[in-house]
């Protein structure tokens, strides 16, 4: 007797779920930093309102990768719906608390998919998703790391604050 | 998908209820549901696709609420011109055939891991 679903594709229902639930949370962060980028621009935070813009488009970016995965893998990839996300917010320095709280809830949803694809022995999916592992430790360290400037940096200048939050970066990824 | 009128002798039996029965078909790598004395073969793609519409299906909902709407569910499998218009216990009966028949599909694909084949 064939086996009608291997035949199709090598990726597991289960798999399949947490990928097409990851893709909705990747496609709900750039939603969300959209909407930070929004605030961040109607309130004169140009930089941060850049560095927010590029956050959305990665987000996009990375919802994408784990569609095409899907697709060339022969399972099935759902486009997923984004539920409304909050538009306005208290502070600058609680958009930023916002992005890190946003990052490590997907930090834990990459550690969660992994130990499903060792459950099932899906190697392919595994090394995938250690793509996400190292990108995560970036996006974690970035959001920190600008949390921090909030506290170095006083609060009359802001002007200032804007554009030094906008130039964190992580460079030597202890990963590559 | 498409319809089948009677049943073909190739065919393996993957489940079965007393309501239907879920075959498999080799040569044309198909599932074919029996219910209501209809055959419709299905892709495993669709399969799949229309287990989870009968799982999703808001039973409490049906069963609860007085509104005539909710008394029948009407479903169409992916791709097909059919359409099953279902009562509350016709959606358990469906969920029982097709979960079986899920069961016994991961029980084939556990066996093929293992290298051993079913003949
Ligand atoms: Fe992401
Ligand atoms: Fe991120």
């Amino acid at each position: 007797m064939k086996d009608l679903v291997r035949l199709r594709t090598p990726i597991k229902e289960s798999v399949e779920l947490a990928l097409n639930q990851q893709i909705q949370m990747e496609m709900v962060s750039s939603s969300k930093y959209l909407a930070m980028a929004g605030w961040c621009d109607r309130n004169g935070f140009d930089y941060s309102a850049g560095f927010f813009y590029k956050q959305s488009e990665e987000e996009r970016g990375h919802a994408m990768k784990l569609f095409h995965y899907l697709c060339d893998q022969g399972a099935t990839a759902i486009s997923p719906e984004v539920p409304a996300v909050a538009q306005e917010f208290d502070t600058l320095r609680s958009v930023f608390e916002g992005a890190l709280e946003q990052e490590i809830a997907v930090t834990d949803s990459i550690n969660r998919i992994i130990s499903v694809c060792r459950r099932e022995n899906d190697f392919a999916t595994e090394e995938l998703m250690k793509w996400y592992v190292k990108e995560q430790m970036e996006e974690e360290y970035i959001a920190r790391r600008c949390l921090d400037l909030f506290d170095q940096i006083p609060a009359d200048q802001i002007f200032e604050l804007d554009k030094q939050l906008s130039k964190v970066t992580y460079d030597g990824n202890v990963f590559e | 998908m498409y319809t089948v009128s009677s049943r073909s002798t190739d065919w393996i039996e993957i489940f079965r209820t007393d309501k239907g029965v879920v075959y498999q078909c080799d040569a044309t790598q198909r599932l074919i549901l029996a219910f209501w004395d209809t055959y419709t073969a299905l892709s495993a793609r669709d399969f799949a696709q229309f287990r989870r519409m009968v799982e999703t299906i808001d039973v409490r909902q049906m069963a609860l609420s007085t509104d005539l709407a909710h008394d029948v569910e009407i479903l169409t499998p992916p791709r097909s011109e059919r359409c099953y218009v279902l009562t509350l216990c016709e959606v358990i009966h469906l969920r029982e055939l097709l979960s079986g028949a899920q069961t016994m599909l991961e029980l084939n694909s556990l066996l093929r891991e293992c290298g051993c084949r079913l003949p």
